[in-house]
């Protein structure tokens, strides 16, 4: 199992050369040329700005602005997405009466409604969650909806079987074999959670990781921009390996691998 | 008896060169040993049937004749000469027929790609098509997609596109092991007749003694681990063969007594 | 329950959400600043597409937005048959585009005006370039999950690469390539808008956002309005190509 586990692991080292080996490159021939832009960094410059952000705290700053507004956002969204998705998966009437509206408003992209929080809440925090809270709704709606709908109906029948009550069909049934894919769900939620904070921050919202990244690149330095960028790669990269581990370690061992 | 040896006896001079022939083979496969020393062949228009245990590289020997295995030692030969990768004189009938048919292509169209693969000029594999679908009994069904078929229908399908090869030899995995009892019997006589009239040799991977007893002139029995020759067995059933006839006939029960005999002792 | 009895059902839900919005508006219980009345919203969204430029504004959003997708497409299905058919290059290439992949596209925007300035073809290029990632991962993995049997029927056919890629690869890929194509052309329209508002290049993008810093809140949700309806059509378009280009999946007895 171990064994299994480190392998691929092991095997896929020396490909981690490749984006190195690109770093130096890019290095070498910025020295060598003496290009001086206004658009590039040498990996260099941007490894000293990345520190000397982490050194003045900027960094925590400015990605505790962008998870802050992520996590009320999710909250707040993803909370009543889940919960009317939950019903509207065990009620198909439910589901089928609120089809039309959903249709309706789902397809609006979510940098749509930028302007209109802009109008409402003002810039700052509150207006980005509410952004976010929009963006993360409906994918959470649908997915848990077809959570609680993918359940197999055999189960459902065992629990009839059973004479369990409605209310323990839904409580002991349902919802524990909807669950690893409502966490599924969850998890891409977050994805497109930070994914709106950085885009409402880059086009109109003057706080966390997307606003320094840009107003970085416009006062013309790239090194802090570029620096950025790595920093907002890592955190993507870590929420999802982390969701996908945390993911394993919950219903890994009863429901299977995670789905990635 | 004696309709088996007139078969061969025109293409008595031909029997010297077999269409299939192992000579000592040995096969590694991770590590371990899969087949080892085998060696035995087949003749020209002969029916050959492989039986054992799973495990006893049954599966291999029929990779090794197409090409997509090389023996670790020995050599096979096909048709006289050395087996060095695939060629069109070779056509293989998985047991998943499920995979090995392009999901995306109708009955005709997965027909037509071995058309395509042969060189077939454009304007005639439609009918080319069509009229390997209709010997195998899917006449009509030509513009079904695999996922509207029974199995029965798609595994037609496959041995459809392996005579579209117009092969010398067909090899064929365990084609029937997944289907219900019925459209097996069905499949059986079809595949019998098929072959016959094609003049292909055929080489059959069953697990099935009945089956292999049924459909073949001679049944190899393998054992396992690794994989060698245990017993050979001519089988002299008068062809054509039937299904209620045949396996009522005394030699058919004879054999069958004899291969499972042979099959509990090496378990 | 009946089927037509839940579809006018639906209906009535929708009518009645409109009516509470109408109502809350024209009752002043929220202020009309923040949120005109649905009539309001509709005869300015009509009077804007038949007499004023928003006609104009929706085409060119979506003519970067569809010129991008085309572009971002091609490329991702091109450069995706080329990595996912070869087991070297998909091994070579892996751990780069995993630390690429979770950017969001959007990132792009700063990059891209840091590097060549604001000028339309910066922003297309942007946009084909920040789409190209929904389409290039699947497009892998449909080229590289051919069917192990599948392969062995090409071998025993002796198909050559360029037959496999165009027979095997392409209809093995085209339902991952079709669900890129569709995530790709979301991400098309996102970063487009946001493009438009940074930029100030004509379109809807900086339409709804010049209209929320002057309080026309009702040229505002008649932009957001639009912006719905072309996000509609994107996945009407994708789910008619879906039918089209894949009928083996469709299809059923």
């Amino acid at each position: 199992m171990s064994r299994t586990r480190i392998d691929p692991v092991l095997r896929a080292l020396p490909a981690w050369l490749v984006p190195l080996a690109m770093l130096a490159v890019t290095e070498f021939a910025m020295r060598a040329s003496g290009i001086e832009s206004d658009g590039l960094a040498r990996p260099s410059e941007v490894a000293t700005a990345l520190l000397g952000l982490i050194g003045n705290g900027e960094i925590v700053l400015r990605t505790a602005e962008t998870i802050g507004a992520v996590t009320i956002g999710v909250a707040v969204g993803g909370t009543l997405g889940l919960l009317l998705g939950v019903w509207m998966g065990l009620s198909p009437t439910a589901a089928r009466l609120a089809s039309l509206t959903v249709e309706l408003v789902r397809p609006i992209p979510p940098v749509a409604i930028i302007p209109l929080m802009m109008l409402i809440y003002g810039l700052g925090i509150k207006m980005e969650a509410a952004i976010i809270a929009f963006a993360c709704f409906w994918p959470m709606l649908l997915l848990s909806r077809d959570a609680v709908l993918g359940v197999e109906p055999q189960l459902i029948e065992v629990s009839r079987m059973l004479g369990l009550p409605r209310r323990q069909q839904i409580t002991k049934i349902a919802l524990p074999a909807a669950l690893p894919r409502i966490f599924a769900a969850l998890r891409l939620t977050l994805g497109i959670a930070l994914i709106v904070a950085v885009t409402t921050e880059i086009a109109a919202n003057p706080i966390g990781i997307g606003y320094a990244i840009i107003s970085a690149g416009l006062s013309l330095r790239p090194e802090v921009m570029y620096a950025f960028l790595f920093w907002l790669a890592i955190l993507g990269w870590l929420l999802n390996t982390g969701l996908v581990a945390m993911h394993q370690h919950l219903f890994g061992a009863a429901y299977g691998e995670a789905p990635r | 008896m004696n309709q088996m040896t007139s078969r061969f006896a025109p293409s008595a001079a031909a029997c010297a060169v077999p269409a299939i022939a192992f000579d000592k083979i040995r096969l590694d496969l991770g590590g371990k040993c899969v087949v080892d020393d085998l060696s035995f062949s087949v003749a020209p228009g002969e029916f050959a049937c492989v039986v054992g245990p799973s495990g006893c590289g049954k599966t291999t020997l029929l990779r090794l004749v197409t090409g997509l295995l090389s023996p670790t030692r020995g050599t096979v030969h096909r048709l006289g000469a050395f087996v060095g990768g695939p060629s069109p004189d070779v056509a293989i009938v998985f047991q998943d027929y499920g995979r090995a048919l392009l999901p995306w292509r109708t009955a005709a169209g997965n027909v037509a790609l071995a058309l395509e693969a042969m060189g077939t000029p454009r304007l005639e594999r439609a009918a080319r098509a069509a009229a390997l679908l209709d010997k195998v009994g899917l006449a009509g069904h030509g513009d079904k997609y695999p996922a509207q078929m029974s199995g029965g229908m798609q595994q037609r399908v496959q041995i459809a596109r392996c005579l579209a090869q117009e092969p010398r030899i067909l090899l064929m995995d365990e084609p029937f092991g997944a289907l219900d009892a019925l459209t097996r019997q069905a499949l059986q006589d079809e595949i019998a007749m098929l072959v016959r009239d094609s003049g292909a040799t055929a080489l059959f991977v069953t697990h099935d003694l009945d089956e292999a007893i049924y459909l073949g002139d001679r049944v190899f029995a393998l054992q396992a681990n690794p994989g060698r020759l245990a017993q050979v067995i001519d089988v002299a059933l008068p062809r054509p063969r039937d299904q209620l006839g045949t396996r009522e006939q005394p030699e058919f029960l004879r054999l069958r007594h004899v291969l499972f005999d042979h099959v509990q002792n090496t378990h | 329950m009946n089927n037509w009895l839940l579809r006018a059902g639906s209906i009535l839900l929708t009518s009645v959400v409109l009516l509470l919005w109408q109502l809350v508006t024209a009752t002043g219980l929220v202020r009309p600043i923040f949120m005109p009345t649905p009539a309001a919203t509709f005869v300015d969204l009509w009077r804007g597409l038949t007499q004023g430029d928003l006609l104009a504004l929706t085409m060119s959003t979506m003519q970067r937005m569809i010129f991008g997708w085309l572009l971002a497409s091609l490329g991702g299905v091109l450069l995706g048959a080329l990595i996912g058919l070869s087991s070297r290059a998909r091994y070579w290439l892996s751990p780069t585009l995993e630390l690429l992949r979770p950017l969001p596209a959007s990132t792009l925007l700063p990059v891209g005006i840091a590097l060549f300035g604001l000028h339309p073809q910066m922003l297309l290029g942007i946009i084909a370039f920040g789409a190209i990632w929904p389409v290039l991962l699947p497009t892998i993995h449909g080229f590289s999950s051919i069917e192990p049997r599948l392969r062995e029927v090409a071998k025993t056919l002796r198909i050559g690469p360029l037959a496999f890629a165009l027979k095997f690869g392409l209809p093995n890929a085209l339902p991952d390539i079709i669900a890129g194509m569709r995530l790709s052309l979301t991400a098309c329209l996102i970063i487009t808008v946001v493009g438009e508002m940074i930029t100030a290049q004509q379109g809807l993008g900086s339409t709804i956002i010049m209209a929320a810093r002057s309080f026309r809140s009702t040229d505002l949700y008649a932009g957001i309005v639009l912006l719905g309806v072309v996000g509609a059509a994107n996945n009407a378009l994708l789910g008619l190509l879906e039918i089209g280009l894949t009928p083996w999946r469709t299809a059923r007895t």
